[in-house]
Protein backbone atom coordinates (compact mmCIF):
# COMPACT_ATOMS: atom_id res chain seq x y z
CA UNK A 1 0.00 0.00 0.00
CA UNK A 2 2.34 2.08 0.87
CA UNK A 3 4.56 1.30 -2.07
CA UNK A 4 1.49 2.01 -4.17
CA UNK A 5 1.17 5.24 -2.73
CA UNK A 6 4.67 6.47 -3.03
CA UNK A 7 4.71 5.60 -6.82
CA UNK A 8 1.22 6.78 -7.52
CA UNK A 9 2.49 10.28 -6.12
CA UNK A 10 5.71 9.74 -8.01
CA UNK A 11 3.71 9.78 -11.53
CA UNK A 12 1.59 12.20 -10.01
CA UNK A 13 4.39 14.91 -10.22
CA UNK A 14 5.57 13.76 -13.14
CA UNK A 15 2.70 14.36 -15.04
CA UNK A 16 2.52 18.31 -13.48
CA UNK A 17 5.73 18.81 -14.42
CA UNK A 18 5.55 17.71 -17.88
CA UNK A 19 2.04 19.33 -17.88
CA UNK A 20 3.44 23.05 -16.58
CA UNK A 21 6.36 21.92 -19.33
CA UNK A 22 4.53 22.03 -22.15
CA UNK A 23 2.20 25.04 -21.17
CA UNK A 24 5.63 26.98 -20.62
CA UNK A 25 6.07 26.56 -24.01
CA UNK A 26 2.63 26.71 -25.79
CA UNK A 27 2.18 30.08 -23.96
CA UNK A 28 5.57 31.03 -25.60
CA UNK A 29 5.26 29.73 -29.03
CA UNK A 30 1.32 31.13 -29.58
CA UNK A 31 1.77 34.97 -31.43
CA UNK A 32 1.30 37.69 -29.31
CA UNK A 33 3.93 39.52 -26.66
CA UNK A 34 2.83 40.00 -23.45
CA UNK A 35 5.29 43.74 -23.62
CA UNK A 36 2.69 44.86 -25.92
CA UNK A 37 -0.10 44.26 -23.73
CA UNK A 38 1.39 45.92 -20.53
CA UNK A 39 3.13 49.12 -22.57
CA UNK A 40 1.02 52.02 -23.18
CA UNK A 41 0.22 52.63 -27.00
CA UNK A 42 3.10 55.15 -27.30
CA UNK A 43 5.68 52.75 -25.68
CA UNK A 44 8.90 52.78 -27.92
CA UNK A 45 10.65 49.54 -28.44
CA UNK A 46 13.20 50.37 -25.91
CA UNK A 47 10.67 50.84 -23.38
CA UNK A 48 9.16 47.28 -24.93
CA UNK A 49 12.53 45.84 -24.17
CA UNK A 50 12.58 46.99 -20.98
CA UNK A 51 9.43 45.59 -19.82
CA UNK A 52 10.03 42.33 -21.40
CA UNK A 53 13.44 42.33 -19.22
CA UNK A 54 11.44 43.15 -16.36
CA UNK A 55 9.06 39.76 -16.94
CA UNK A 56 12.19 37.94 -17.54
CA UNK A 57 11.40 37.15 -21.07
CA UNK A 58 14.53 38.86 -22.74
CA UNK A 59 16.97 35.93 -22.44
CA UNK A 60 16.75 32.67 -25.04
CA UNK A 61 13.61 30.14 -24.22
CA UNK A 62 15.97 27.64 -22.85
CA UNK A 63 17.28 30.34 -20.30
CA UNK A 64 13.54 31.19 -19.15
CA UNK A 65 12.96 27.77 -18.61
CA UNK A 66 16.09 27.21 -16.58
CA UNK A 67 14.74 30.11 -14.30
CA UNK A 68 11.28 29.08 -14.16
CA UNK A 69 12.19 25.46 -13.16
CA UNK A 70 14.67 27.19 -10.58
CA UNK A 71 11.47 29.29 -9.02
CA UNK A 72 9.37 26.51 -9.51
CA UNK A 73 11.29 24.14 -7.13
CA UNK A 74 11.86 26.97 -4.35
CA UNK A 75 7.78 27.34 -5.10
CA UNK A 76 7.51 30.45 -6.57
CA UNK A 77 5.46 30.50 -9.36
CA UNK A 78 6.13 34.06 -10.75
CA UNK A 79 4.53 36.94 -10.29
CA UNK A 80 1.15 37.86 -12.24
CA UNK A 81 1.67 40.85 -14.88
CA UNK A 82 -1.67 41.73 -14.85
CA UNK A 83 -2.90 41.56 -10.94
CA UNK A 84 0.84 42.70 -10.29
CA UNK A 85 0.44 39.93 -7.24
CA UNK A 86 2.14 36.51 -6.60
CA UNK A 87 0.22 33.99 -9.25
CA UNK A 88 0.06 31.36 -7.12
CA UNK A 89 -2.09 33.80 -4.90
CA UNK A 90 -4.13 35.07 -7.12
CA UNK A 91 -5.62 31.72 -8.63
CA UNK A 92 -5.98 30.48 -4.73
CA UNK A 93 -8.25 33.25 -4.61
CA UNK A 94 -10.65 32.03 -7.09
CA UNK A 95 -9.94 28.40 -5.95
CA UNK A 96 -12.76 28.63 -3.55
CA UNK A 97 -15.32 29.83 -5.79
CA UNK A 98 -14.64 26.77 -8.32
CA UNK A 99 -14.64 24.51 -5.84
CA UNK A 100 -18.06 25.42 -4.91
CA UNK A 101 -19.27 25.37 -7.94
CA UNK A 102 -17.83 21.54 -8.46
CA UNK A 103 -19.31 20.26 -5.31
CA UNK A 104 -22.41 21.45 -5.35
CA UNK A 105 -22.62 20.62 -9.38
CA UNK A 106 -21.61 16.95 -8.58
CA UNK A 107 -23.83 16.76 -5.91
CA UNK A 108 -26.81 17.69 -7.64
CA UNK A 109 -26.21 15.95 -10.53
CA UNK A 110 -25.64 12.90 -8.37
CA UNK A 111 -28.74 13.73 -6.30
CA UNK A 112 -30.67 13.58 -9.55
CA UNK A 113 -29.29 11.45 -11.97
CA UNK A 114 -28.61 8.32 -9.95
CA UNK A 115 -32.20 8.00 -8.90
CA UNK A 116 -32.85 8.83 -12.21
CA UNK A 117 -30.82 5.99 -13.46
CA UNK A 118 -32.11 3.28 -11.44
CA UNK A 119 -35.41 4.36 -12.37
CA UNK A 120 -34.73 4.17 -16.20
CA UNK A 121 -32.94 0.85 -15.52
CA UNK A 122 -36.04 -0.79 -13.42
CA UNK A 123 -38.10 0.58 -16.76
CA UNK A 124 -35.39 -0.55 -19.26
CA UNK A 125 -36.72 -0.34 -22.57
CA UNK A 126 -40.61 0.99 -22.31
CA UNK A 127 -41.48 4.54 -23.64
CA UNK A 128 -41.20 6.40 -20.26
CA UNK A 129 -37.35 5.24 -20.41
CA UNK A 130 -37.39 6.67 -23.72
CA UNK A 131 -38.93 10.39 -22.57
CA UNK A 132 -36.77 10.14 -19.68
CA UNK A 133 -33.58 9.76 -22.09
CA UNK A 134 -34.44 12.21 -24.56
CA UNK A 135 -35.34 14.65 -22.32
CA UNK A 136 -31.84 14.44 -20.89
CA UNK A 137 -29.48 14.40 -24.01
CA UNK A 138 -31.65 17.57 -25.05
CA UNK A 139 -30.10 19.20 -22.02
CA UNK A 140 -26.80 17.31 -22.86
CA UNK A 141 -27.35 18.72 -26.23
CA UNK A 142 -27.70 22.91 -25.43
CA UNK A 143 -25.02 24.41 -24.97
CA UNK A 144 -24.07 25.44 -21.78
CA UNK A 145 -23.78 29.23 -22.78
CA UNK A 146 -27.29 28.90 -24.39
CA UNK A 147 -29.10 27.23 -21.27
CA UNK A 148 -27.14 29.58 -18.14
CA UNK A 149 -29.12 32.42 -20.42
CA UNK A 150 -32.18 31.25 -20.21
CA UNK A 151 -32.21 30.42 -16.80
CA UNK A 152 -31.21 33.79 -16.41
CA UNK A 153 -34.01 35.32 -18.59
CA UNK A 154 -36.28 33.08 -17.03
CA UNK A 155 -35.19 33.00 -13.72
CA UNK A 156 -33.52 36.67 -12.68
CA UNK A 157 -35.37 38.78 -15.43
CA UNK A 158 -38.71 37.62 -16.20
CA UNK A 159 -38.90 36.06 -12.14
CA UNK A 160 -36.55 37.91 -10.88
CA UNK A 161 -36.25 35.49 -8.13
CA UNK A 162 -32.47 34.56 -8.00
CA UNK A 163 -29.54 36.72 -8.60
CA UNK A 164 -28.22 37.46 -12.57
CA UNK A 165 -24.71 37.15 -11.42
CA UNK A 166 -21.60 36.87 -9.33
CA UNK A 167 -21.51 35.53 -5.85
CA UNK A 168 -23.12 38.16 -3.57
CA UNK A 169 -25.42 35.34 -1.42
CA UNK A 170 -25.67 31.66 -1.51
CA UNK A 171 -28.51 31.65 -4.05
CA UNK A 172 -26.08 33.08 -6.69
CA UNK A 173 -24.65 29.38 -6.72
CA UNK A 174 -28.32 28.65 -8.00
CA UNK A 175 -28.40 28.95 -11.71
CA UNK A 176 -24.44 28.14 -12.30
CA UNK A 177 -25.19 25.10 -10.44
CA UNK A 178 -28.46 23.87 -12.21
CA UNK A 179 -26.70 24.41 -15.76
CA UNK A 180 -23.70 22.23 -14.96
CA UNK A 181 -25.94 20.03 -13.31
CA UNK A 182 -28.32 19.95 -16.99
CA UNK A 183 -24.97 19.30 -18.86
CA UNK A 184 -23.91 16.80 -17.23
CA UNK A 185 -27.54 14.43 -16.10
CA UNK A 186 -27.52 12.71 -19.66
CA UNK A 187 -24.54 11.68 -19.22
CA UNK A 188 -24.39 10.16 -15.73
CA UNK A 189 -28.06 8.43 -15.46
CA UNK A 190 -27.26 6.63 -19.15
CA UNK A 191 -24.36 5.48 -16.81
CA UNK A 192 -26.10 3.86 -14.19
CA UNK A 193 -28.99 2.60 -16.41
CA UNK A 194 -26.31 0.72 -18.35
CA UNK A 195 -24.38 -0.82 -15.36
CA UNK A 196 -27.39 -1.44 -14.06
CA UNK A 197 -28.73 -3.54 -16.83
CA UNK A 198 -25.65 -5.50 -16.79
CA UNK A 199 -25.95 -6.03 -12.72
CA UNK A 200 -29.75 -7.13 -13.00
CA UNK A 201 -29.18 -9.55 -15.89
CA UNK A 202 -26.37 -11.44 -13.78
CA UNK A 203 -27.31 -14.83 -12.29
CA UNK A 204 -26.34 -13.00 -8.75
CA UNK A 205 -29.54 -11.11 -9.39
CA UNK A 206 -31.74 -14.04 -10.27
CA UNK A 207 -30.59 -16.09 -7.62
CA UNK A 208 -31.80 -13.05 -5.30
CA UNK A 209 -34.77 -12.95 -6.68
CA UNK A 210 -34.86 -16.21 -5.84
CA UNK A 211 -34.55 -16.16 -2.53
CA UNK A 212 -37.28 -13.64 -2.17
CA UNK A 213 -35.72 -10.26 -2.21
CA UNK A 214 -38.15 -7.71 -3.34
CA UNK A 215 -37.53 -6.21 -7.09
CA UNK A 216 -36.87 -2.72 -5.30
CA UNK A 217 -34.42 -4.07 -3.22
CA UNK A 218 -32.78 -5.96 -6.63
CA UNK A 219 -32.19 -2.56 -8.27
CA UNK A 220 -30.74 -0.24 -5.19
CA UNK A 221 -29.01 -3.52 -3.18
CA UNK A 222 -27.78 -5.33 -5.70
CA UNK A 223 -28.22 -3.49 -8.87
CA UNK A 224 -26.44 -0.01 -7.75
CA UNK A 225 -24.46 -1.34 -5.12
CA UNK A 226 -22.62 -3.42 -8.09
CA UNK A 227 -22.65 -0.68 -10.66
CA UNK A 228 -20.76 1.78 -7.73
CA UNK A 229 -17.34 1.71 -9.37
CA UNK A 230 -18.02 2.73 -12.89
CA UNK A 231 -20.20 5.44 -11.50
CA UNK A 232 -17.25 6.67 -9.08
CA UNK A 233 -15.05 6.62 -11.83
CA UNK A 234 -17.57 9.03 -14.38
CA UNK A 235 -18.22 10.45 -11.55
CA UNK A 236 -14.54 11.22 -10.05
CA UNK A 237 -13.72 11.94 -13.97
CA UNK A 238 -16.64 14.94 -14.11
CA UNK A 239 -15.76 16.29 -10.58
CA UNK A 240 -11.87 16.63 -11.98
CA UNK A 241 -12.65 18.57 -15.27
CA UNK A 242 -15.82 20.98 -13.35
CA UNK A 243 -12.04 21.42 -11.08
CA UNK A 244 -10.79 22.88 -14.40
CA UNK A 245 -13.05 25.78 -14.02
CA UNK A 246 -16.50 26.11 -16.31
CA UNK A 247 -15.18 28.68 -18.68
CA UNK A 248 -18.13 29.85 -20.41
CA UNK A 249 -20.54 29.08 -17.33
CA UNK A 250 -18.28 31.63 -15.04
CA UNK A 251 -18.25 33.96 -17.59
CA UNK A 252 -22.21 33.94 -18.37
CA UNK A 253 -22.60 34.49 -14.66
CA UNK A 254 -19.87 36.31 -13.72
CA UNK A 255 -18.83 33.91 -11.32
CA UNK A 256 -15.74 34.31 -10.02
CA UNK A 257 -13.44 31.26 -10.44
CA UNK A 258 -10.95 29.69 -11.82
CA UNK A 259 -12.30 29.60 -15.57
CA UNK A 260 -13.09 32.88 -16.08
CA UNK A 261 -9.66 33.74 -14.45
CA UNK A 262 -7.90 31.75 -16.68
CA UNK A 263 -10.00 33.66 -19.70
CA UNK A 264 -8.34 36.85 -18.77
CA UNK A 265 -4.98 35.43 -18.06
CA UNK A 266 -5.05 34.08 -21.94
CA UNK A 267 -6.27 37.67 -22.72
CA UNK A 268 -3.85 39.14 -21.47
CA UNK A 269 -0.81 36.81 -22.38
CA UNK A 270 -0.01 37.09 -18.74
CA UNK A 271 1.72 33.78 -18.66
CA UNK A 272 2.82 33.23 -15.02
CA UNK A 273 -0.71 32.88 -14.06
CA UNK A 274 -1.77 30.99 -16.93
CA UNK A 275 1.26 28.65 -15.99
CA UNK A 276 -0.34 28.96 -11.75
CA UNK A 277 -3.79 27.99 -12.69
CA UNK A 278 -2.73 24.95 -14.79
CA UNK A 279 -0.34 24.21 -11.77
CA UNK A 280 -3.09 24.29 -8.91
CA UNK A 281 -6.10 22.70 -11.07
CA UNK A 282 -3.73 19.89 -12.87
CA UNK A 283 -2.79 18.80 -9.10
CA UNK A 284 -6.49 18.97 -7.62
CA UNK A 285 -7.73 17.07 -10.24
CA UNK A 286 -4.63 14.35 -9.57
CA UNK A 287 -5.57 14.09 -6.36
CA UNK A 288 -9.09 13.00 -7.20
CA UNK A 289 -8.52 10.93 -9.60
CA UNK A 290 -5.50 9.36 -6.98
CA UNK A 291 -8.69 9.54 -3.96
CA UNK A 292 -10.75 7.81 -6.42
CA UNK A 293 -8.16 4.96 -7.00
CA UNK A 294 -8.40 4.36 -3.65
CA UNK A 295 -11.52 4.22 -2.74
CA UNK A 296 -11.98 1.05 -5.64
CA UNK A 297 -11.03 -1.56 -2.86
CA UNK A 298 -13.62 -0.29 -0.51
CA UNK A 299 -16.69 -0.32 -3.35
CA UNK A 300 -14.95 -3.84 -4.88
CA UNK A 301 -13.15 -6.41 -2.25
CA UNK A 302 -11.91 -7.98 -5.24
CA UNK A 303 -9.73 -4.89 -6.39
CA UNK A 304 -6.25 -4.80 -4.68
CA UNK A 305 -4.47 -1.78 -5.54
CA UNK A 306 -1.06 -2.41 -6.63
CA UNK A 307 -1.85 -5.68 -7.94
CA UNK A 308 -3.08 -5.14 -11.72
CA UNK A 309 -2.96 -1.32 -12.61
CA UNK B 1 -54.92 -38.01 -3.19
CA UNK B 2 -51.62 -36.83 -4.26
CA UNK B 3 -53.27 -33.28 -5.47
CA UNK B 4 -53.36 -32.81 -1.99
CA UNK B 5 -50.18 -34.06 -0.71
CA UNK B 6 -47.91 -32.53 -3.28
CA UNK B 7 -45.63 -29.67 -2.65
CA UNK B 8 -45.22 -28.96 -5.98
CA UNK B 9 -48.11 -30.13 -8.55
CA UNK B 10 -46.84 -29.11 -12.10
CA UNK B 11 -49.50 -29.58 -15.23
CA UNK B 12 -49.54 -29.39 -18.61
CA UNK B 13 -46.82 -26.50 -18.33
CA UNK B 14 -46.08 -24.78 -21.51
CA UNK B 15 -43.15 -22.82 -21.88
CA UNK B 16 -42.49 -20.54 -25.14
CA UNK B 17 -39.34 -18.62 -25.48
CA UNK B 18 -38.82 -15.57 -27.17
CA UNK B 19 -35.41 -15.97 -28.96
CA UNK B 20 -33.82 -14.09 -31.64
CA UNK B 21 -34.35 -16.60 -34.49
CA UNK B 22 -38.10 -16.86 -32.96
CA UNK B 23 -40.32 -18.30 -30.85
CA UNK B 24 -39.46 -21.34 -29.63
CA UNK B 25 -41.52 -24.04 -27.31
CA UNK B 26 -39.12 -25.19 -24.82
CA UNK B 27 -41.03 -26.72 -22.43
CA UNK B 28 -43.79 -28.69 -23.86
CA UNK B 29 -46.57 -29.70 -21.74
CA UNK B 30 -45.33 -31.76 -19.01
CA UNK B 31 -46.81 -32.33 -16.02
CA UNK B 32 -45.21 -34.01 -12.80
CA UNK B 33 -45.52 -33.80 -8.79
CA UNK B 34 -42.94 -33.48 -6.00
CA UNK B 35 -43.76 -34.81 -2.51
CA UNK B 36 -42.58 -33.88 0.91
CA UNK B 37 -39.40 -35.58 1.59
CA UNK B 38 -39.33 -36.76 -2.01
CA UNK B 39 -36.62 -36.18 -4.50
CA UNK B 40 -37.86 -35.91 -8.61
CA UNK B 41 -35.32 -35.66 -10.90
CA UNK B 42 -35.83 -33.92 -14.32
CA UNK B 43 -33.16 -35.35 -16.68
CA UNK B 44 -32.20 -34.75 -20.00
CA UNK B 45 -29.54 -33.48 -22.64
CA UNK B 46 -28.34 -29.80 -22.41
CA UNK B 47 -31.62 -27.76 -24.74
CA UNK B 48 -33.82 -30.45 -23.63
CA UNK B 49 -35.76 -27.74 -21.35
CA UNK B 50 -35.36 -28.97 -18.02
CA UNK B 51 -33.54 -25.84 -16.50
CA UNK B 52 -36.31 -24.26 -17.81
CA UNK B 53 -38.65 -26.09 -16.78
CA UNK B 54 -37.03 -25.54 -13.34
CA UNK B 55 -36.86 -21.67 -13.82
CA UNK B 56 -40.25 -21.40 -15.04
CA UNK B 57 -41.80 -23.12 -12.23
CA UNK B 58 -40.25 -20.60 -9.89
CA UNK B 59 -41.05 -17.83 -12.38
CA UNK B 60 -37.18 -16.35 -12.74
CA UNK B 61 -37.16 -16.16 -16.56
CA UNK B 62 -37.26 -13.37 -18.20
CA UNK B 63 -40.66 -11.75 -18.05
CA UNK B 64 -41.60 -10.46 -21.30
CA UNK B 65 -39.18 -12.92 -23.31
CA UNK B 66 -40.69 -16.28 -21.52
CA UNK B 67 -44.39 -17.37 -21.93
CA UNK B 68 -45.56 -19.41 -19.63
CA UNK B 69 -49.32 -21.91 -19.50
CA UNK B 70 -50.48 -24.68 -17.40
CA UNK B 71 -50.63 -24.53 -13.86
CA UNK B 72 -47.63 -24.42 -11.17
CA UNK B 73 -48.88 -24.82 -7.89
CA UNK B 74 -46.28 -24.68 -5.18
CA UNK B 75 -48.06 -25.60 -1.78
CA UNK B 76 -51.42 -25.10 -3.39
CA UNK B 77 -50.92 -21.52 -4.93
CA UNK B 78 -50.70 -21.46 -8.73
CA UNK B 79 -47.58 -19.03 -9.78
CA UNK B 80 -48.90 -18.99 -13.29
CA UNK B 81 -52.18 -17.70 -12.88
CA UNK B 82 -51.59 -15.75 -9.98
CA UNK B 83 -48.56 -13.30 -10.22
CA UNK B 84 -48.24 -11.68 -6.79
CA UNK B 85 -47.93 -15.79 -6.08
CA UNK B 86 -44.40 -16.75 -7.05
CA UNK B 87 -42.93 -13.84 -5.37
CA UNK B 88 -44.96 -14.56 -2.36
CA UNK B 89 -43.51 -18.30 -2.15
CA UNK B 90 -39.69 -17.47 -3.16
CA UNK B 91 -37.49 -17.73 -0.12
CA UNK B 92 -39.84 -18.56 2.12
CA UNK B 93 -41.84 -22.42 0.92
CA UNK B 94 -39.66 -22.83 -2.14
CA UNK B 95 -36.26 -22.24 -2.54
CA UNK B 96 -33.36 -22.35 -5.86
CA UNK B 97 -29.63 -23.95 -5.63
CA UNK B 98 -28.66 -22.34 -8.85
CA UNK B 99 -26.34 -23.79 -11.26
CA UNK B 100 -23.27 -21.85 -11.29
CA UNK B 101 -22.10 -21.16 -7.58
CA UNK B 102 -19.14 -18.75 -8.46
CA UNK B 103 -21.62 -16.30 -10.57
CA UNK B 104 -25.08 -16.94 -7.84
CA UNK B 105 -23.79 -14.48 -5.00
CA UNK B 106 -23.25 -10.82 -5.45
CA UNK B 107 -19.42 -10.21 -5.53
CA UNK B 108 -19.49 -6.98 -3.85
CA UNK B 109 -21.23 -8.41 -0.42
CA UNK B 110 -20.19 -10.24 1.80
CA UNK B 111 -21.27 -13.93 2.48
CA UNK B 112 -23.07 -13.10 5.83
CA UNK B 113 -24.49 -9.84 4.24
CA UNK B 114 -26.28 -12.26 1.86
CA UNK B 115 -26.83 -15.12 4.37
CA UNK B 116 -28.25 -12.74 7.05
CA UNK B 117 -30.30 -10.77 4.47
CA UNK B 118 -31.81 -14.13 3.65
CA UNK B 119 -32.57 -14.77 6.95
CA UNK B 120 -33.95 -11.41 7.63
CA UNK B 121 -35.86 -11.56 4.91
CA UNK B 122 -38.25 -14.51 6.12
CA UNK B 123 -37.49 -13.24 9.77
CA UNK B 124 -37.66 -9.95 10.01
CA UNK B 125 -37.94 -9.60 13.99
CA UNK B 126 -34.87 -10.69 13.99
CA UNK B 127 -31.41 -8.43 14.73
CA UNK B 128 -29.02 -8.60 12.89
CA UNK B 129 -27.31 -9.72 15.37
CA UNK B 130 -29.75 -12.64 15.78
CA UNK B 131 -29.46 -13.42 12.08
CA UNK B 132 -25.66 -13.34 12.44
CA UNK B 133 -25.87 -16.58 14.89
CA UNK B 134 -28.57 -18.13 12.87
CA UNK B 135 -26.70 -17.81 9.83
CA UNK B 136 -23.42 -19.10 11.41
CA UNK B 137 -25.37 -22.08 12.55
CA UNK B 138 -26.86 -22.39 8.89
CA UNK B 139 -22.88 -22.48 7.75
CA UNK B 140 -21.93 -24.96 10.21
CA UNK B 141 -24.83 -27.14 9.51
CA UNK B 142 -23.61 -27.33 5.17
CA UNK B 143 -20.12 -28.25 6.70
CA UNK B 144 -18.33 -24.65 6.72
CA UNK B 145 -15.89 -25.10 9.06
CA UNK B 146 -14.98 -21.44 11.44
CA UNK B 147 -18.36 -20.06 10.33
CA UNK B 148 -17.73 -16.94 12.20
CA UNK B 149 -14.66 -15.84 10.86
CA UNK B 150 -15.86 -15.97 7.51
CA UNK B 151 -18.98 -14.40 8.13
CA UNK B 152 -17.71 -10.92 6.58
CA UNK B 153 -15.70 -13.18 3.88
CA UNK B 154 -16.45 -12.30 0.51
CA UNK B 155 -17.44 -14.71 -2.70
CA UNK B 156 -14.18 -14.77 -4.33
CA UNK B 157 -12.80 -16.07 -1.07
CA UNK B 158 -13.96 -19.19 -1.23
CA UNK B 159 -13.95 -22.31 -3.43
CA UNK B 160 -16.82 -23.30 -5.82
CA UNK B 161 -17.70 -26.32 -3.79
CA UNK B 162 -18.07 -24.01 -0.82
CA UNK B 163 -20.29 -21.43 -2.43
CA UNK B 164 -22.25 -24.11 -3.62
CA UNK B 165 -22.32 -24.97 0.43
CA UNK B 166 -23.21 -21.52 1.33
CA UNK B 167 -25.96 -21.26 -1.35
CA UNK B 168 -27.57 -24.46 0.24
CA UNK B 169 -27.56 -22.42 3.72
CA UNK B 170 -29.15 -19.42 1.94
CA UNK B 171 -31.54 -21.71 -0.01
CA UNK B 172 -32.58 -23.29 3.50
CA UNK B 173 -32.22 -19.66 5.35
CA UNK B 174 -36.02 -19.47 5.09
CA UNK B 175 -37.17 -23.38 6.07
CA UNK B 176 -38.77 -23.69 2.59
CA UNK B 177 -40.45 -27.02 1.92
CA UNK B 178 -39.45 -27.20 -1.41
CA UNK B 179 -35.69 -26.75 -3.19
CA UNK B 180 -35.64 -26.55 -6.64
CA UNK B 181 -31.58 -27.58 -7.19
CA UNK B 182 -31.14 -26.65 -10.97
CA UNK B 183 -27.56 -28.51 -11.53
CA UNK B 184 -26.19 -27.80 -8.25
CA UNK B 185 -23.12 -29.91 -8.92
CA UNK B 186 -22.13 -29.51 -12.60
CA UNK B 187 -20.28 -26.56 -12.06
CA UNK B 188 -17.72 -28.32 -9.56
CA UNK B 189 -15.06 -31.13 -9.11
CA UNK B 190 -16.26 -34.92 -8.79
CA UNK B 191 -15.17 -35.34 -5.51
CA UNK B 192 -17.06 -31.90 -4.84
CA UNK B 193 -19.66 -33.14 -6.58
CA UNK B 194 -20.29 -36.06 -4.21
CA UNK B 195 -20.24 -33.75 -1.25
CA UNK B 196 -22.69 -31.38 -2.02
CA UNK B 197 -25.02 -34.42 -3.37
CA UNK B 198 -24.28 -36.20 0.14
CA UNK B 199 -25.27 -33.16 1.80
CA UNK B 200 -28.27 -32.45 0.13
CA UNK B 201 -29.60 -35.72 0.83
CA UNK B 202 -28.56 -35.41 4.96
CA UNK B 203 -30.40 -32.05 4.78
CA UNK B 204 -33.36 -34.02 3.18
CA UNK B 205 -33.61 -36.52 5.63
CA UNK B 206 -33.38 -34.41 8.05
CA UNK B 207 -35.52 -31.59 7.24
CA UNK B 208 -38.07 -33.51 4.64
CA UNK B 209 -37.59 -31.26 2.44
CA UNK B 210 -39.13 -31.77 -1.20
CA UNK B 211 -36.34 -31.79 -3.97
CA UNK B 212 -36.86 -31.11 -7.70
CA UNK B 213 -33.38 -31.57 -9.13
CA UNK B 214 -32.13 -31.11 -12.35
CA UNK B 215 -29.05 -32.99 -14.00
CA UNK B 216 -27.86 -34.46 -17.20
CA UNK B 217 -25.92 -36.52 -15.09
CA UNK B 218 -27.54 -40.34 -14.55
CA UNK B 219 -25.41 -40.99 -11.86
CA UNK B 220 -26.12 -37.98 -9.88
CA UNK B 221 -30.19 -38.92 -10.39
CA UNK B 222 -29.94 -42.07 -9.94
CA UNK B 223 -28.28 -41.40 -6.65
CA UNK B 224 -30.46 -38.74 -5.29
CA UNK B 225 -33.79 -39.84 -7.21
CA UNK B 226 -37.06 -41.38 -5.70
CA UNK B 227 -39.07 -40.79 -9.40
CA UNK B 228 -37.10 -39.41 -12.76
CA UNK B 229 -38.59 -38.09 -15.57
CA UNK B 230 -36.47 -37.97 -18.81
CA UNK B 231 -36.62 -34.81 -20.89
CA UNK B 232 -35.91 -35.00 -24.67
CA UNK B 233 -36.97 -31.57 -26.94
CA UNK B 234 -39.70 -30.11 -24.05
CA UNK B 235 -41.31 -33.24 -23.65
CA UNK B 236 -40.90 -36.76 -21.11
CA UNK B 237 -40.02 -39.47 -23.27
CA UNK B 238 -39.84 -41.81 -19.82
CA UNK B 239 -40.88 -41.43 -16.35
CA UNK B 240 -40.68 -43.71 -13.30
CA UNK B 241 -39.11 -44.77 -10.50
CA UNK B 242 -35.14 -44.42 -10.34
CA UNK B 243 -34.14 -47.83 -9.80
CA UNK B 244 -36.78 -48.69 -12.76
CA UNK B 245 -35.20 -46.10 -15.12
CA UNK B 246 -31.60 -47.08 -14.62
CA UNK B 247 -32.07 -50.59 -14.95
CA UNK B 248 -34.30 -51.27 -17.46
CA UNK B 249 -34.56 -48.04 -19.71
CA UNK B 250 -37.17 -48.33 -22.01
CA UNK B 251 -36.31 -45.62 -24.79
CA UNK B 252 -33.17 -45.31 -26.70
CA UNK B 253 -32.79 -41.89 -25.82
CA UNK B 254 -32.12 -43.11 -21.85
CA UNK B 255 -29.83 -45.15 -23.06
CA UNK B 256 -27.61 -42.93 -24.49
CA UNK B 257 -27.86 -41.28 -21.22
CA UNK B 258 -26.56 -44.21 -19.44
CA UNK B 259 -23.86 -45.06 -21.54
CA UNK B 260 -22.58 -41.10 -21.12
CA UNK B 261 -22.19 -42.02 -17.40
CA UNK B 262 -18.52 -43.42 -16.86
CA UNK B 263 -18.66 -43.42 -13.23
CA UNK B 264 -21.94 -45.02 -12.80
CA UNK B 265 -19.97 -48.67 -12.39
CA UNK B 266 -18.13 -47.07 -9.58
CA UNK B 267 -21.15 -45.57 -7.86
CA UNK B 268 -22.95 -49.10 -8.14
CA UNK B 269 -20.11 -50.89 -6.18
CA UNK B 270 -18.91 -48.44 -3.66
CA UNK B 271 -22.28 -46.43 -2.97
CA UNK B 272 -21.98 -43.48 -0.38
CA UNK B 273 -18.96 -45.21 1.64
CA UNK B 274 -17.18 -44.01 -1.46
CA UNK B 275 -18.42 -40.34 -0.95
CA UNK B 276 -17.00 -40.11 2.85
CA UNK B 277 -13.31 -38.99 2.13
CA UNK B 278 -14.56 -36.54 -0.71
CA UNK B 279 -16.65 -34.74 2.29
CA UNK B 280 -13.89 -34.57 4.89
CA UNK B 281 -11.47 -33.14 2.46
CA UNK B 282 -13.76 -30.37 0.69
CA UNK B 283 -15.17 -29.30 4.20
CA UNK B 284 -11.46 -28.55 5.43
Amino acid sequence: MAAYLARRIGQSLLTVFLTLTTVFLLVRLAPGDPAAAYAPPTASSADLQRIRAQFGLDGPLITQYGIFLRDLFTGDLGTSYSFRAPAFDVVMDRMPYTITLAVSAIAVTTVIAVPLGVWMARRADTKRELGANVLTIAGQSMPDFWTGVMLLTVFAVLVPVLPASGFTSWSGLVLPTVTVAILQLALVSRLVRREMTVALAAPYTTVARSRGVSERALAWRYGLRNSAVPLLTALGTRFAALLNGVVVVEVVFGWPGVGSLVVRALATRDYPLIQATVVVTATLAILVQLIVDLAYPLLDPRVRLGKAA
Amino acid sequence: MSEETSLLDVDELQIELITANGVVRAVDGVSFTVGRGETVTLIGESGSGKSTTAMGVLRLLPEGLAVCSGSVRIAGRDVIADPGAAPAVRGRTVSLIPQAPMTALSPVHSIGRQLGGAIRLCHPELSRAEARDRGTELLAQVRISKPETRWKAYPHQFSGGMLQRILIAIALAGEPQLLVADEPTSALDATVQASVLDLLMELQERTGVGMLMITHDLGVARLVSDRIHVMKDGRFVESGPAEQIVRRPAEPYTRDLLAAVPRLGAWDEDGEGHTEPAVQGAAS
